[in-house]
């Protein structure tokens, strides 16, 4: 009895504080964007502000372009997204399907983009954008990451999963590999296109180093680079209205993030493993 | 009639027209900046200058007795090998103790991955605010404890475990998440069959889940390996690699050769030796836990 008791309350009492340790800094964001100035600095203010300051938006609002920012970030996500759906498609088809000389050459040629990020390779990167007069634009920001190794990979693995009595019923009724791809092989793997949308759209939604880089223009930033300036020049003297910018920046991520939770854990879960 | 010569002919030009797209992305983007980087490495390049002299081995040599190129890879080294243990013990007693029928499992999980969905500059940035020395929640709970306060980021000895206990609060639940999907795999009768024979909670983490999830630490091991590249950011906007460059990381000094003096060959000397790094700490993981794995059922 007493060791049921433990294993009901026990877990939750090791659990508990530990995850309010880490939805804390969500909470303190939160919470300052709704506080004074003046509360900010007063240790002695508490946690909660004493009224519900909502004037923080606004200002926040009106003191870069959020709105140009969110579209220019939506445009590049979804642009490297659309290109990457194609090229990793083609690619893992041709790798799980087709008989070709060299394949596990040019397989691992592919896995080595997972080792060699933007991080490592950034400045020829830089270089190379340079030289193709895409500096400052939105494409710069999709060129990269084009190809994905990752998704070549992932998408593989499910392609060898599909029976391949599947694919020679549709040679019989005279599909090429095409249209095999496309009426059999992406209709049967949805699950694993949505996981690899999912980590996709998160990892270049929140990209900040390469954007950083490559632009310099208000017109093109996306929303980290927008939040990373206000930073920079309000260093420190307004966190009211900087929380409330990181409000609107984090907020699109995290409200699909709780109405579509199940997915995204999913997708986080299983990448890779399959 | 069709011969079979022709036929994997055909084949073997459908299959590159389906690579072509990937192959010429990974060129332009991947293959040709690695090989261009060498090639920089043994010349003198300024930015923004067409002029492109042959050094040969003077870069390296440079790079070698360079104390600032030194310090920056120590602290990538440091950070690295202590966050990404640190960060995977966690994700596993959380994957551990959530692998359970406990009520509230999925916000819990939520609780634990959502520094994932984060962008890097947003959590720096919240975290220059909580560590903040005077106002910030982190010394007020320092204070609450009896412990003393401490100057965090602006302290040459605190600024870099710093960043590292972030780093350990954005990543724990990702990890956590690929490792919670291993343990639903784990055969349920295996603890039960130790239950009976009287084995700890603690045993059983040790000599049961751990071997049989070894492929999932050991993907998680890379995974977190390839994501500590990721403290440029957190760096660029919560230090700048100061205070006297106890958080220079190597990103960060190729940033600044590249972009503050316009060294690209030196710079491309520094991505090179980082290169390096990556590939031999890669390499040592394969020899070393990528032999010890234990895969089931082979």
């Amino acid at each position: 009895m007493k060791q049921s008791m433990f294993k009901k309350y026990g877990l939750h009492a090791i659990l508990f504080p530990v995850a309010i340790l880490w939805i804390g800094p969500l909470i303190w964001i939160l919470v300052t964007s709704v506080k004074t100035r003046v509360e900010v600095f007063d240790s002695n203010s508490g946690l909660l502000p004493q009224n519900f300051i909502w004037d923080n938006y606004p200002a926040a609002m009106s003191v870069a372009p959020f709105g140009t920012y969110m579209m220019n970030s939506f445009m590049v996500t979804g642009g490297i997204l659309i290109c990457q759906i194609v090229t990793i498609s083609l690619a893992a088809y041709a790798f799980a399907r087709i008989k070709f000389p060299f394949k596990n050459v040019i397989f691992s040629l592919f896995l080595l983009q997972i080792m060699f990020p933007i991080y490592a390779i950034f400045l020829t990167n830089f270089i190379t954008v340079r030289e193709l007069g895409l500096m400052n634009s939105l494409p710069a920001m999709i060129v990269p990451f084009v190809a994905s190794g990752y998704g070549t990979f992932m998408l593989r693995q499910a392609f060898m999963q599909v029976p391949s009595e599947l694919s020679d019923a549709a040679k019989l009724d005279g599909c090429g590999h095409f249209s095999t791809l496309w009426h059999v092989y992406l209709p049967l793997v949805r699950p694993t296109l949505i996981a690899f949308a999912i980590i996709s759209v998160v990892t270049h939604w929140n990209d900040y180093m390469w954007p950083l880089l490559v632009t310099n223009s208000e017109s093109v930033r996306t929303l980290p680079i927008g939040l990373g300036l206000l930073a920079k020049s309000d260093s420190g003297a307004d966190w009211t209205r900087l929380m409330a910018a990181t409000v609107i920046v984090i907020s699109p991520l995290l409200l699909l993030f709780v109405i579509f939770q199940r997915r995204f854990v999913d997708s986080f879960m299983h990448a890779g493993l399959k | 009639m069709r011969f079979p010569f022709q036929n994997t002919t055909k084949e073997s030009l459908v299959a590159l027209a389906m690579l072509l797209p990937s192959l010429i992305f990974l060129t332009a983007f991947t293959y040709w900046p690695i090989l261009r980087s060498l090639y920089f490495s043994f010349h003198d390049v300024m930015l923004g200058s067409d002029k492109i002299y042959f050094l040969g081995w003077e870069n390296y040599e440079r790079v070698l007795t360079d104390g600032l190129f030194w310090k920056s890879f120590r602290n990538t080294a440091f950070y690295t090998l202590i966050t990404i243990p640190v960060a995977i013990v966690c994700a596993l007693l959380l994957a551990v103790a959530l692998d359970t029928k406990i009520k509230g499992v999925s916000l819990y999980r939520s609780a634990f991955f959502y520094p994932v969905m984060i962008p890097s500059v947003a959590a720096g940035m919240v975290w220059v605010f909580l560590y903040a020395p005077g106002y910030g929640p982190i010394n007020g709970m320092m204070d609450a404890l009896g412990l003393p306060k401490l100057e965090w980021l602006y302290s040459s000895d605190w600024a870099l475990p710093a960043i590292m206990v972030m780093s350990i609060w954005k990543y724990s639940g990702y990890f956590m998440l690929i490792l919670l999907a291993a343990l639903q795999l784990v055969p349920r009768d295996l603890y039960e069959a130790a239950k009976l024979d009287g084995v700890s909670t603690w045993h059983q983490l040790i000599h049961i889940t751990v071997p049989l999830i070894s492929p999932t630490i050991y993907f998680v091991v890379i995974i977190g390996i390839l994501h500590s590249y990721q403290i440029f950011d957190y760096v660029f906007v919560m230090t700048q690699g100061g205070p006297a460059d106890a958080t220079n990381v190597l990103t960060l000094y190729i940033y600044q050769n590249a972009f503050q003096y316009q060294d690209i060959g030196f710079a491309s000397t520094v991505a090179n030796m980082l290169l390096l790094f990556i590939c031999i700490l890669i390499g040592l993981i394969a020899a070393t836990l990528g032999r010890r794995v234990h895969y089931l059922g082979r």
